[in-house]
């Protein structure tokens, strides 16, 4: 569905991305992990259209995207739920929601992927007048996922769901991932919490300061020396 | 002291300031405005059991700003017309008589208001909106019966009113801080002037149509809001501030500078236009006129110095002014200018072009100056790069604060205010503390040199800027989100609070990682 071949991005000077070649399936949820300033942000943000790289394609379901501007590219299937819960904070909650089907105009489609996301989080509809600015941090994260929903994407970026949420609250929004990728939406999921990360996902990458260093299923990679050593913890 | 009777006084005190600088019947068009005023206030304040209720406070609160013009009336008669030196102009009868109506009319006007305030949600809207438009229809007709001799201050007070609402998409709408836009003012000023003037060469028997230049001023802005707005992208803040401020100071000067127009072909030097003699294409300092005025059947020729026709035609592009940008708020556009104000990165990941938004917000706030140029042009039938100094800029934007940011009544009051006191009160005041001076202060003075200083620097004109730069920051320090503001401008000036109530319960439910 999605491929990055050689994929090289730079701030400036300063080369963030030193070459990603990266698949994901159909249906899968894919995992990207790795340490502070590894390159994940970049990466997605590299795929959205949002920074260029210099180097390198992008393919979406065989389609270049290295040109595309954003909006085609969220018109095209891909959205993105951005790091840090950025929500608009002076809109509600509905408006938010709302902001996410931006680039789309079917007017009974929206409202029914807005029953979706409310289904999916329902503490968001016994908050939709709320502006989105006074909600707790893990009612944002529920809302910038749901907003990224509402452009009904193919594939869904999310970029550290997890940050800072309370345990609890973490396996709550990795459970909705589930359901969200069972309900046919495929995932690309950026995460610095290994290990519930390699927990749901299919398959992962293991990033490192610009390079992917390690690819493998799941699984594989929960049990492997270097994940463990470096990203779980373990010695 | 009852809350009809306490707005009534707030309202009557507004009032008051305005009939001790002007007295005669100028009670009759603040009584109208106070009274209505008053009642809107108070309906504001109170929940009415039912419709009697409120019209009898609606006029309480009428009568009691009434009143207080009437005392106004009195005071600038019988004590501030004798102190400047002037006759008493009327009888103390027809003081009296003129403070009545003054009641009367408050009274009316409060009770009018009452009648529909307590109406269903949509009746309630169309009654106000009539009762405006009778008010705004009327008010020449009454001036004139008067003889206040407001309505050509009013026109060029309507003309600020356009440039406010313009620039308020750009600022209250995108929150892109332009501290130039004079320029685009400018810029469909003489796009006019060029266009209805024989300054290039256009034949001044048969002149083009005032209703087809004016939508080519409006283009023109327009496409200058494009083309400055374009360099201004990569910035934020303070630098676009800045560099908006530089395009301000730029554009009358390359207008006072065009006086000399010749161009050449660039390899051979071969010229082509402004050959035999280099264009004089602006007029530079002494700038373009005569600037023909627009025609239309029945009324005519539009002619100086009569005014119905000019203020119907400013009220009209205010209306549609209006019109446009209440539709621009709610559309596509207008959401997207919103999303990027409150994050430009979360605006982006949905989609929104920034670049084509922001050069958006720019190219429609500078056309709808490009009609208030267009109009102004025509109006005063000549320009000079000086009408457009950066003062002008400021003005603008104190208009937009004032009222609040993004809030299209907040900034015709806003505008409405700043223009009335400085183009009306603020001269006025002026004559009558000179007028003061010179017939009860200076005679008592005896030393010759305290005298010139008393002359020379009590002079209230003088402190024109003084006082709207004390506007802004006393607005700034007590009320920052303007008179009536945007909703959601009101939680950006206020979320201190709000932010820190969400931050204390983010960390009550995420103790430790
Ligand atoms: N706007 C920017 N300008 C310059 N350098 C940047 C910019 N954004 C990111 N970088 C640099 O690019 C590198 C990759 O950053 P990126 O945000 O993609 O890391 P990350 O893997 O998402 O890290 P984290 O887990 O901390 O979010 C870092 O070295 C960072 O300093
Ligand atoms: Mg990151």
């Amino acid at each position: 569905m999605l491929e990055l071949r050689d994929v090289q991005t730079y701030y400036g000077n300063i080369q963030a991305l030193k070459g990603i070649s990266l698949k994901v399936n159909q249906g899968e949820v894919v995992t990207l992990i790795g340490s502070n300033g590894a390159g994940k942000t970049t990466t997605l943000r590299t795929i959205q259209g949002l920074n260029r790289p210099r180097y390198g394609t992008i393919l979406f379901e065989g389609k270049a995207l290295e040109t595309l501007p954003t909006d085609t590219i969220v018109r095209l299937g891909i959205s993105q739920s951005p790091e840090g819960r950025l929500v608009f904070p002076r809109m509600t909650v509905r408006e938010n929601l709302e902001m996410g089907a931006f680039s789309r105009s079917d007017k009974e489609g929206i409202a029914q992927d807005m029953e979706r996301a409310l289904n999916l989080f329902p503490r968001l509809r016994e908050r939709l007048a709320q502006k989105a600015g006074t909600l707790s941090g893990g009612e944002q994260q529920m809302l910038a996922i749901g907003r990224a929903l509402m452009a009904r994407p193919r594939l869904l970026l999310l970029d550290e769901p997890s940050m800072g949420l309370a345990p609890m609250l973490v396996e709550q929004i990795f459970q909705t991932v589930i359901e969200i990728n069972e309900q046919g939406t495929t995932v690309l999921l950026v995460e610095q919490n290994a290990r519930m990360a390699l927990a749901v996902a299919d398959r992962g990458y293991v990033l490192q300061t610009g390079r992917i260093v390690l690819e493998d299923t799941g699984p594989n990679l929960l049990r492997s020396e270097t994940v463990r050593k470096a990203y779980l913890g373990e010695h | 002291m009852s809350p009809a009777v306490r707005t009534g006084i707030s309202a009557g005190l507004l009032a008051v300031v305005v009939v001790l600088l002007f007295g005669n019947l100028s009670g009759v068009v603040l009584g109208l405005l106070a009274g209505a005023g008053a009642a809107i206030l108070l309906d504001s304040r109170v929940e009415w059991p039912n419709r009697n209720a409120a019209i009898v406070g609606g006029a309480t609160a009428g009568a009691v700003a009434g009143l207080l013009i009437l005392v106004g009336q009195f005071i600038h008669d019988l004590f501030l017309m004798p102190l400047a030196g002037q006759p008493v102009a009327t009888a103390p009868g027809s003081t009296l008589q003129a403070g009545l109506i003054a009641v009367v009319l408050a009274a009316l006007a409060g009770a009018a208001v009452g009648a529909i305030v307590t109406q269903a949600e949509r009746p309630r809207q169309l009654g106000l909106l009539g009762l405006l438009v009778a008010f705004v229809i009327l008010f020449p007709f009454l001036d004139q019966q008067i003889q206040l001799g407001w309505t050509p201050t009013v026109i060029s007070v309507l003309i600020y009113v356009v440039l406010a609402l313009g620039l308020n998409i750009v600022v209250g709408y995108a929150g892109l801080l332009d501290l130039g836009y004079a320029a685009f003012f400018a810029i469909g000023a003489y796009t006019t002037g060029l266009l209805l003037s024989p300054q290039i060469g256009i034949n001044w028997d048969h002149p083009l149509s005032f209703w087809l230049v004016i939508w080519i001023a409006a283009a023109v802005a327009g496409l200058f809001g494009l083309i400055l707005g374009a360099p201004t992208l990569p910035l934020r803040g303070d630098y676009l501030a800045i560099v908006t401020l530089g395009f301000g100071e730029i554009v009358p000067i390359v207008f006072r500078n065009l006086t000399r127009v010749e161009i050449k072909e660039p390899f051979t030097g071969t010229c082509l236009i402004g050959c035999d003699k280099a264009i004089n294409l602006t007029g530079g300092e002494a700038g373009i006129n005569p600037i023909s005025h627009p025609w239309l059947p029945l009324v005519g020729q539009f002619r100086t110095g009569q005014d119905l026709p000019w203020y119907f035609l400013i009220v009209a592009i205010i209306a549609l002014t209006i019109f446009l940008i209440s539709r621009l708020r709610n559309s596509r556009l207008g959401r997207a200018w919103t999303a990027m104000r409150e994050d430009e990165l979360a605006a982006s990941s949905m989609g929104i072009d920034i670049v084509r938004t922001k050069l958006l917000a720019f190219a429609m706030g500078a056309t709808f100056s490009g009609f208030g140029g267009a109009f102004f042009a025509s109006y005063i039938s000549a320009i000079f790069p000086g009408v457009f100094d950066f003062s002008v800029s400021v003005i603008i934007l104190c208009m937009v604060i004032l009222g609040g940011l993004g809030n299209i009544t907040g900034v015709i009051l806003g505008g409405l205010i700043i223009m009335m006191s400085d183009r009306l009160f603020l001269p006025q005041l002026a004559t009558l503390v000179k007028n003061i001076l010179n017939t009860s202060v200076l005679p008592t003075i005896a030393d010759p040199a305290m005298k010139d200083f008393v002359a020379t620097s009590v002079d209230p004109s003088q402190f024109r800027l003084l006082l709207f730069g004390l506007t802004l920051v006393i607005m700034m320090l007590v009320r920052p989100e303007g008179l009536i503001p945007n909703v959601r401008r009101r939680a950006e000036f206020h979320e201190a609070e709000a932010g820190a109530e969400a931050t204390v319960a983010t960390e009550a439910k995420a103790p430790a990682k």
